[in-house]
């Protein structure tokens, strides 16, 4: 369970978020400078805000982002462009990037999960929008942390790069019970993903349903009015 | 270059083998690339951790200590060796601290004056690289718990390592050509450079011969490692990222800590006690019976006469290759002659200011235009002199607002004067601070105005230097607080009245 409650300011721009997420999947819904990756930023402690964030017990909102169970996709920039793909995944189980056999084979094993094996010695700038995307998965693989947040990361991929990717995430959180929070703009990803949506719309969390809302929206809910219908 | 080929118009190759065999001349050779080479990498080798921990850390007094680096840069050369004298000279601080004098006169000295001045500007240069790297790099050292080393070695070298390069080369090229400090801390012919023996060649032998030969070698030996270094160093690449974020926590240990500590210290150590021994004779009573001296305010007026119409030519030459390089950049085939343009701007550093003085002179001269004119001289060599400091001042932002603008600017038909003015409030700051530095250096500078040191043309740092000359040192500190105060006066209205209110020293 990842619960929080917290406030931030911004120049003009005020929000309060409060939910508890179960594992699995949850996507996040709304309109653009609603504060969608606002509440994520704060998640991943990349802002810091007043209140309190929680995960399984555990209270984050004081911790680093290294130091927060969390791993995060931006929409771009996962990469270090001056390391290769093999190095690129090391460098999230050890900064260092000296592993031992055990984390050789795990390395090896994700990139088999990506299918992304024959890449190993290539260059980020060698790659394709969705291989890079794909190591960037590969090394929340090899991460293990147990809540993934996804900040767009597929939007630039074509639908059916998009599709695969929305896949893999969906079965790669049910293999491993991670808590994965993702946000979008399409209601179709949220509908591939499955799990919850959540709808946030001036700084402020409007709701938290099953994503069978979406294909049927009772008239006059809140989501009628996001999707325009 | 005109006035290059002037000078060696009046060689006779003939007579050099005389000079080849001359030991004195190999002996100057070795000095000035000993000096050099040292200065620049102790230079670098300071200035890289303390760039780092300005760059990670922010702590009360770090705004002062940018500022304080920014001054250092621009103070004229012999305030500074005026400032070095006071604190490590035979009766200096250094003296009544340790009970030992420091070994001032050679390379003891030279070496701290001239990472006195290199230090700050390795420095500025490494921080101008750190802000090339895109902030989601920090934010993934952030999120895999990189510690300060482990991020060092993968994000900031990787980016350094373009730099450093350049950066050697400008510090050795400056170093290797450098005048005023050698003169005065050299010490004698043991630790002499050879900008120097063309400044005795040129004006105690006149040996226009010798002259020639001196500076051909110098050109030689600056072009050979210009073109050594850049054979070695990789081109910069802009990187281009839109995600800006605040500045995120790295992991934190002991030892990035003491090495943040010790490196500022030193160069706290290094720079703050010359300018507190500039300042000091502010409080003197002989502060203000120097004020009153004739010669003092003729000596201001030739200076500020000189420095800034030669500041602004600098600028305007500059703006002209900045504005032609970056219409053909981006273009097929167009990269390559911008390449040529930017180091035509740098090509000045090879050639040393006196060898470009005395060949426009002789040009002149040639030409049947008479001594008349060593104003327009000064003013012309001291803009040349000054190009390589605008060009990097003004480069960046001029190429930033062509590479994100360019498609705009062509679709409306902006182009010209009108351009300019649509861009002036994005580009005045680098405008101000590329101007700010060419005044200045002009305003410090010591070796033209030495070789013409006419009447009529005795600035500031020509009295200051006469005055050292004849033991009035005392005095002498006075004139150049006078000086430090002229230049922060100029810096501070030049960067305000050109580059805005927003504008930051």
């Amino acid at each position: 369970m990842l619960s929080f409650d917290i406030q931030y300011h911004w120049q003009d721009f005020q929000a309060d978020y409060q939910a508890q997420l179960p594992a699995g999947i949850t996507s996040i819904l709304g309109p653009s400078g609603g504060g969608k990756s606002t509440l994520l930023s704060l998640l991943g402690g990349y802002l810091s805000g007043q209140g309190i964030i929680e995960f399984s017990g555990e209270k984050l909102d004081h911790l680093a982002p290294y130091e927060r169970p969390v791993s995060m996709l931006f929409q771009s920039d996962n990469l270090f462009p001056q390391l290769n793909v093999w190095d690129n995944v090391a460098i999230g189980m050890s900064p260092t990037r000296r592993l031992t056999n055990e984390q050789n084979s795990k390395l090896k094993w994700a990139l088999e999960q990506t299918q992304l094996l024959g890449f190993a010695q290539k260059f980020p700038e060698q790659l394709s929008g969705g291989q890079a995307q794909r190591v960037a998965i590969a090394r929340v693989l090899v991460r293990d942390k147990p809540v993934l947040l996804l900040d767009e990361p597929f939007s630039a991929l074509d639908p059916r790069l998009r599709d695969e990717m929305l896949q893999l995430v969906r079965s790669l959180t049910h293999q491993f019970n991670w808590t994965t929070v993702m946000v979008t703009h399409a209601p179709n990803d949220a509908k591939t993903l499955g799990g919850k949506v959540m709808l946030v719309e001036h700084g402020q969390v409007q709701a938290l349903v099953d994503v069978q809302a979406l294909s049927t929206p009772e008239s006059g809910s809140i989501f009628t009015q996001y999707l325009g219908l | 270059m005109a006035a290059f080929v002037a000078l060696l118009s009046y060689a006779s190759p003939s007579d050099w083998g005389r000079f080849i065999d001359d030991p004195y001349i190999w002996r100057l050779v070795r000095f000035s690339f000993l000096q050099a080479s040292l200065s620049a990498l102790l230079s670098m080798a300071l200035a890289i951790p303390v760039a780092s921990c300005l760059y990670h850390r922010r702590f009360a007094g770090r705004q002062t200590l940018l500022n304080l680096f920014a001054v250092s840069m621009v103070v004229p050369t012999i305030v500074a060796i005026l400032g070095i004298v006071v604190v490590y000279g035979r009766h200096g601080w250094f003296t009544s601290v340790f009970g030992f004098a420091f070994p001032l006169y050679g390379l003891g000295g030279i070496l701290l004056a001239h990472v006195f001045f290199n230090m700050p500007l390795a420095v500025r240069v490494i921080l101008q690289a750190y802000g090339l790297i895109p902030d989601s790099q920090w934010r993934l050292a952030s999120q895999l718990g990189l510690s300060r080393w482990q991020a060092f070695h993968l994000i900031e070298w990787s980016y350094l390592k373009k730099t450093l390069p350049g950066l050697f080369l400008l510090v050795f090229m400056l170093c290797f050509s450098s005048f005023a400090v050698v003169l005065s801390l050299g010490g004698g012919p043991r630790s002499s450079t050879l900008e120097v023996a063309i400044y005795q060649a040129l004006r105690f032998e006149f040996d226009l011969n010798k002259a020639s030969y001196l500076s051909l070698l110098q050109v030689a030996i600056c072009s050979t490692v210009a073109l050594a270094v850049y054979k070695f160093a990789p081109a910069v690449r802009q990187d281009v990222s839109v995600y800006q974020g605040q500045r995120l926590p790295l992991r934190s240990g002991v030892l990035p800590n003491v090495i943040d500590g010790l490196s500022l210290s030193v160069v706290l150590l290094w720079v703050l006690p010359p300018f507190i021994a500039i300042l000091s004779p502010i409080v003197s009573p002989l502060f203000w019976h120097t004020l009153q001296a004739n010669d003092l305010w003729w000596s201001v007026w030739h200076s500020v006469r000189i420095a800034l119409p030669s500041g602004l030519l600098a600028l305007v030459i500059g703006l002209s290759i900045a504005a032609l390089a970056r219409s053909v950049r981006w273009r097929s085939r167009g990269d390559w002659l911008a390449d040529k343009l930017e180091q035509s701007g740098n090509l000045v550093l090879m050639v040393p200011g006196l060898v470009l003085a005395t060949g426009l002179f002789l040009l002149l001269r040639h030409l049947g235009i008479g001594l008349r004119h060593a104003y327009w001289i000064v003013v012309w060599v001291n803009a040349v002199m000054a190009l390589p400091f605008v060009l990097r001042a003004i480069m960046p932002t001029l190429y930033q607002q062509e590479k994100r603008y360019r498609h705009l600017y062509e679709q409306l038909q902006i182009f010209g004067w009108s351009r300019l003015r649509l861009e002036w409030q994005q580009i005045r700051t680098a405008m101000a601070q590329g101007l700010a530095y060419a005044v200045l250096l002009s305003l410090g500078d010591l070796g033209v105005v030495a070789l013409f040191g006419s009447k009529g043309l005795e600035t500031l740092p020509m009295y200051l230097f006469q005055l050292i000359g004849s033991y009035r040192v005392e005095q002498g500190g006075c004139v150049a607080v006078v000086l430090i105060l002229l230049c922060l006066a100029l810096f501070y209205g030049i960067t305000r009245l050109v580059g805005g209110r927003r504008a930051v020293i």
